[in-house]
């Protein structure tokens, strides 16, 4: 009895151990990092901002696309709107797709904010981060320039209008719509 | 002085009149503060200080005001969100696994405790007070029977 008693504590005790380490090996497995220059964006889909509908990222493919992660709430994100509003204005008629990604906010005042700096490209919104975890992003605003295969292009985190990064998003966007 | 006297009056009502129109007692922003986590860096409300938590207080701020119940201001939430957005995790399908594993664990360890004190002290119970005495050996018994022998 005692030793049927001791094997079973064994056993529950292993299997504890067992679904800990089961548990840590699913986290490390599940983080995310930022995809590198030249791999390939993972693929999403997301609700519409701006309207009704889902978008996903593989109705794209052949375009070249500029993913720009942002906030309402995020201020360098508000003098970075103006500027991807412009460079939006002049790139799409090349075919370059402009995709806000709306990350960790209001939905309410992501449209104001949107209507605000009378931005015209299509906005998605990620209210959850899921899909904004997965391109490792901690902070906005972020972008990524993927070329027309889905590949990462560039990936400037931080607001495109920084002195290092516009000299680097703009030969991005035209190496991608090469 | 009569002037000065409406407005205050007037003042009294405007404030008091959203709180009037309220027909359940309304919920504290103190209280969501504990119950929502801010999204960006994954403490409740009240232990952040960042701009995405300010502004779900200005939501939650806003809605209170509005006399929202403190189920739909985190229903807004959730929806706005995602589940992630509340502190504890929801009392349906998987999640409930956070709420019984505790609990689970707990009584676990209680009736381990349990067994370990009964067979322990069943244990006690048998155990003599004295060890008994070895058995002498071959030599020894062979000395006191000579020994005893001599009194016979």
């Amino acid at each position: 009895m005692t030793r049927r008693l001791k094997l079973t504590a064994q056993l529950i005790t292993l299997a504890c151990v067992a679904g800990l380490l089961a548990l840590l090996v699913w986290k490390l497995s599940h983080q995310h990092h930022a995809p590198r220059v030249g791999s390939v964006a993972p693929a999403f889909t997301l609700r519409r901002l701006d309207g009704p509908g889902k978008v996903s990222l593989a109705s794209y493919r052949g375009h070249p696309v500029v993913l720009n992660f942002w906030a309402s709430w995020c201020n360098p994100c508000k003098s970075e709107a103006a500027v991807l509003e412009r460079d939006w204005a002049s790139y799409h008629r090349r075919g370059v797709v402009f995709l806000g990604v709306d990350y960790h906010d209001l939905a309410s005042d992501a449209r104001r904010f949107v209507s605000a700096h009378a931005l015209t490209f299509p906005m998605l919104q990620d209210g959850s981060g899921r899909v904004t975890g997965r391109y490792g992003i901690d902070q906005v605003p972020e972008t990524y320039v993927l070329n027309r295969q889905g590949r990462v292009v560039a990936h400037l985190a931080g607001p495109i209008t920084d002195s290092g990064f516009a000299g680097k998003f703009h030969s991005a966007l035209v190496k991608a719509a090469a | 002085m009569i002037l000065r006297f409406a407005a205050v009056v007037a003042t009294a009502l405007v404030l008091a009149g959203p709180a009037a129109a309220c027909t359940h007692p309304r919920t504290s922003l103190a209280y969501l503060e504990g119950q929502v986590m801010c999204p960006t860096c994954h403490t409740t409300l009240d232990q952040s200080d960042s701009a995405a938590a300010r502004q779900i207080e200005g939501f939650i701020r806003q809605k209170i005001a509005a006399c929202w119940t403190a189920h739909r201001i985190e229903a807004a939430l959730v929806a706005n969100y995602g589940q992630g957005i509340l502190a504890a995790p929801s009392h349906k399908g998987f999640d409930l696994l956070a709420w019984w594993l505790p609990i689970a664990g707990v009584l676990a360890g209680a009736v381990v405790l349990a067994v370990g004190v009964w067979r322990w002290s069943r244990r006690r119970e048998y155990e003599p007070d004295e060890p008994p005495d070895p058995a002498l050996d071959e030599e020894t018994e062979r000395r006191l029977d000579d020994l005893l022998a001599r009194f016979d």
